[in-house]
């Protein structure tokens, strides 16, 4: 039965896409397919709040090992999988292997005391920490700045760069269409490492990358530079060199609102959340055991209806923080933001974000991770445009980012992205050369 | 024979890796070390003066091939030879094919050469030395922060030959054989992130490149007709008129060599850079020798010669990322030249001519004003910002004469006040102002649920002459290989007739000579 909700829906469908109404039965007999995926779930904020609250039993914890499916969606599958994210997730077909909840312990020295005097101020902002640490080992559910000290321990975990990382995006509509595909290759390294910087004389710079593109050929050779800062109330520093224009450009870094280059994601999106936090008031929802895609053999295949989300991987059941973003602003495209960041790791498994017009699922994000150390028996696959040896990731103790769906659900459309990361660990004077303006003034050609 | 056949196999070979490589596309990865992209490109050019009567004027045909070659790496040569603290080096060749087939469509073209190329546009060799990085070979450089308009990025000529500047400047530059150098320093005192940049081109020189024959689509003739003038009037005498051109553009010796540097950085939130650059001038000046003047019973012999004068670039750069109030990024761009040739009027004072050639320097200063700023304008676009980019250009002779002349034009040839059936003659009654300026706006967003629809508005306005010039782009990514385009160029000004020094509606927009034009673009790329 359709309900008035789906019904929208595919109202909204045939607005956005009026080639459609005059195609062939082709088209309808895919617009059928959509039907019935977007019959099922409602997607509102009101409802990931009572999907929140409403925790699943010990008893309902599938056993590692296990390959839950279709039938598995009332037990373990509606339980585990955030409500907006069902319609998505839950499908005919679907291979969902569990593994045993593990324990991640991160690199030595981590889960030491912090070196440096640090707060959180009045506006939630971290204050005098350099990294090297998680700023919050512990929190508690009562502290009225438990959101944002979760928030902080994200944004710090480690692993967040040090990397050598290839990437492959394809933007894919309903059915599986596929739109775009683009390849680029991201470079980064943390500066602030607690009691020193990676470079003498940096220490205000928390981290540098530099990404650039590889295709399609109009855009290969663009790449661009960030410079993160310590003092979060600094605005990250950007440089874009563009080939057709043989010189760099200083981009702005405050606007994060907006969809970039087709993805299905806005600069705010990136690991659940990447913006400012007093820009935003904070909740701390409590914990949730949510099924995330921790530690993953390999970068998933995709799968569903419309190839949007990981299928055949290996999920975990992790116990997640729960934490909800209110934007201030009233022109923000969101009302509400909800991020699920593993306790145990700091990662971000889940994001969803409302529209401000109605409160309904505008969009969201899943993460695909893989433990460093899993490399020692797992290897993971190779990009399509060059070979790395992801041996050296042992030894690191970290998570690496192995890609994300993100879905916009209101035109309905997904980005999904494999990236193929090797750690990599850059020498002051290397990192000074290559994480500098110098190396934007030139590219490619 | 062979020789063809192997040459045929080779090419297929290629093609063949190219086409069916399913591992990479974009930049194809032939071998580890060896990289290739490129494109094909089919673009046609209707001119519509006033709207009627569709022309085609271009049908270009370009297919360009990139390869960078990575034959040292990790202070390793051809993965054998180490090569100590060279850790890196790359060679780079970027070869360009072009065939304009409506030369050999239209009948009226006729009797004109096709414009065609076929060449290696860029070859260098990139090494990396930390803390020292250069580049050898024909390349491009610029410097600057200007968009589309010459004050610091004047290291290399343009081709404005075959569409003027509506081509991206980087496939309109003219590369040229030079070193680049340079030596990263970091942080020093209170800047941050500086460089020292240095910039030799040891012989080569180019002008920049101009068709004058009126026959070609995008020739410049002035403000007049698209004719040559082939007579001159001295009293009531009506002469044939016979130009000897003496080419004394800068020949390739040492002595002729080009260079500068700039040194820069950031300094508290600010990037900027101090740039100097001692060249010649892209532009020609013209030197009148009317001491070679002849009269030959019903022609007059005359002698000009093309000078490009050396120059003298000084300038400054600035931009700042303004996050908290206007949320954009502010350009700033400020330049003085010494040594732009100028025409000056037939007869001026000795004290403002005193060679008595037409000719002089003169200096300039330039300041660009810009702002990059990404907008809501959710009433248009609800997912998706509009880039925004404004310019505000202010140029100004430094030392000023009212003597000074613009560009020319043809008109017909008359004898008391009665013209001369068929006969042209060179006219110049343009003074230029001391004081010039230019405004341009763009905004671009996209549309579509893959972001695959592309428009993009561009608008300039020169304030004095009132000429304006509109560009209106569409661009569609049909898929990973195939970009299609349209475009509509608008010449028009607002009113009067004066003429501007800018070359858009004022020029480019007056009666049966505008040059309004569609373009339609089909790109094949890798």
């Amino acid at each position: 039965m359709m309900t008035e909700h789906s019904r929208l829906k595919i109202n909204l469908s045939w607005r956005n896409c009026p080639l459609y109404i005059h195609a062939s039965v082709l088209a309808v007999i895919g617009l059928c397919i959509s039907i019935s995926s977007y019959a099922s779930t409602d997607q509102s904020y009101k409802t990931l709040r009572q999907w929140i609250d409403s925790h699943p039993s010990v008893a309902d914890t599938p056993t590692p090992g296990q390959h839950l499916t279709e039938k598995d969606r009332e037990k373990y599958l509606e339980p585990l999988i955030p409500q907006p994210a069902w319609e998505y997730y839950i499908f005919a077909g679907m291979d969902m292997e569990i593994g045993a909840t593990g324990h991640y312990p991160p690199p030595t020295g981590w889960d030491k005391k912090p070196i440096s005097e640090y707060k959180l101020d009045e506006r939630g902002v971290l204050v005098g920490f350099t990294g090297g640490r998680i700023p919050f080992p512990e929190i508690k559910q009562d502290d009225p700045q438990a959101a944002q000290k979760v928030t902080w321990n994200m944004l710090w975990r480690p692993g967040t760069d040090n990397y050598d990382m290839p990437m492959v995006t394809w933007l894919r509509s309903e059915n599986g269409k596929l739109d775009r595909q683009m390849e680029f290759v991201g470079v980064s390294a943390t500066y602030a490492r607690g009691d020193h910087s990676l470079v003498p004389g940096y220490e205000e710079v928390k981290s540098k990358s530099i990404m650039e593109f590889r295709s399609p050929r109009d855009m290969a050779g663009t790449k661009s530079m960030t410079i993160t800062y310590v003092d979060h109330y600094k605005e990250n520093s950007g440089w874009l060199y563009v080939p057709a224009q043989r010189k760099p450009r200083r981009t702005m870094s405050s606007e994060r609102t907006g969809e970039t280059m087709g993805m299905d994601m806005i600069g705010e999106d990136a690991l659940g959340f990447s913006g400012k936090l007093y820009e935003n008031n904070w909740t701390y929802l409590g914990k949730r055991s949510v099924l995330a895609t921790i530690n993953v053999r390999d970068n998933p295949e995709f799968g569903g209806p419309h190839l949007w989300v990981p299928h055949k991987a290996r999920w975990e059941v992790r116990e997640s923080h729960v934490v909800l973003i209110e934007p201030k602003a009233d022109n923000h495209p969101y009302s509400y933001r909800i991020v699920f960041i593993d306790a145990e790791t700091n990662w971000t498994h889940w994001m969803f974000a409302f529209d401000r017009e109605d409160d309904q699922l505008l969009r969201m994000n899943q993460h695909f991770l893989k433990y460093s150390e899993s490399y020692a028996s797992e290897m993971a696959q190779q990009a399509p445009f060059m070979k790395q040896d992801f041996s050296k990731n042992v030894g690191h103790r970290v998570f690496v980012h192995l890609g994300e769906t993100d879905i916009n659900a209101k035109k309905p459309h997904a980005t999904m992205t494999h990236c193929y990361v090797k750690k990599r660990n850059f020498s002051p004077a290397r990192a000074k050369q290559f994480y500098s303006l110098r190396n934007m003034t030139s590219g490619r050609r | 024979m062979i020789r063809q056949q192997k040459q045929a196999a080779l090419a297929g070979l290629l093609l063949g890796t190219l086409f069916f490589t399913s591992s990479s596309w974009g930049i194809v990865n032939i071998t580890d070390n060896l990289e290739l992209e490129g494109f094909v490109n089919a673009k046609n050019v209707v001119r519509a003066t006033n709207f009627s009567n569709g022309d085609l004027i271009m049908q270009r045909n370009t297919a360009q091939l990139e390869g960078k070659y990575y034959f040292l790496r990790d202070s390793t040569a051809f993965g054998r030879f180490s090569t100590g603290r060279l850790e890196e080096a790359t060679l780079t060749v970027i070869g360009r094919s072009v065939y304009d087939s409506v030369y050999d469509l239209r009948d009226s073209y006729d009797g004109l050469e096709g414009k065609s190329e076929s060449k290696i546009r860029e070859v260098f060799v990139d090494m990396v030395l930390p803390p020292f990085t250069l580049r050898l070979g024909r390349q491009q450089v610029v410097w600057g922060e200007t968009d589309n308009f010459r004050a610091l990025d004047v290291i290399n000529p343009l081709d404005l030959s075959w569409h003027w500047s509506q081509e991206p400047w980087e496939d309109i530059r003219i590369p040229l054989w030079m070193a680049r150098g340079i030596v990263d320093i970091g942080k020093i005192g209170p800047f941050e992130e500086t460089f020292v940049e240095a910039v030799w081109v040891p012989t080569d020189f180019e002008s920049n490149k101009v068709d004058t024959d009126p026959r070609y689509p995008w020739a410049f003739y002035g403000a007049g007709l698209p004719k040559v003038a082939d007579s001159v009037v001295i009293g009531d005498q009506l002469y044939d008129l016979d130009v000897t051109v003496r080419d004394l553009s800068p020949s390739r010796k040492l002595r002729n060599g080009q260079g500068g540097f700039r040194f820069k950085g950031i300094w508290g939130d600010i990037d900027f850079s101090l740039n100097y650059y001692y060249g010649f001038s892209s532009s020609p000046g013209v030197k009148v020798r009317s001491d070679l003047v002849e009269i030959d019973g019903s022609t007059l012999h005359t002698v000009v010669e093309t000078v490009n004068p050396r120059t003298h670039v000084v300038g400054l750069t600035a931009n700042y990322s303004e996050e908290r109030f206007t949320q954009s990024v502010i350009r700033l761009e400020a330049t003085v030249t010494k040594g732009i040739p100028i025409s000056i009027e037939p007869g001026a004072p000795l004290g403002i001519d005193p060679e008595q050639d037409q000719f002089d320097t003169v200096s300039q200063s330039v300041i660009m004003l810009g702002l990059d700023r990404p907008t809501w304008i959710r009433p248009l676009n609800k997912l998706r910002t509009f880039f925004i980019s404004t310019q505000f250009f202010w140029r100004r002779y430094l030392d000023y004469s009212s003597h000074y002349q613009g560009v020319s034009s043809v008109v017909p040839a008359t004898i008391g006040g009665v013209t001369v059936p068929d006969r042209f003659m060179s006219l110049n009654n343009n003074t230029p102002d001391r004081d010039e300026f230019v405004i341009t706006f763009a905004a671009s967003t996209s549309y579509g649920r893959a972001g695959r629809w592309k428009p993009t508005f561009v608008f300039a306005y020169d304030p004095r002459s009132t000429g304006a010039f509109n560009k209106l782009s569409l661009e569609y990514l049909w898929s990973k290989h195939l970009i299609f385009n349209v475009q509509q160029n608008l010449y028009w000004r607002a009113s009067g007739d004066e003429q501007g020094p800018w070359s858009i509606g004022d020029m480019f927009g007056r009666g049966d000579n505008r040059r309004n034009e569609t373009v339609f673009n089909i790109t094949f790329q890798f």
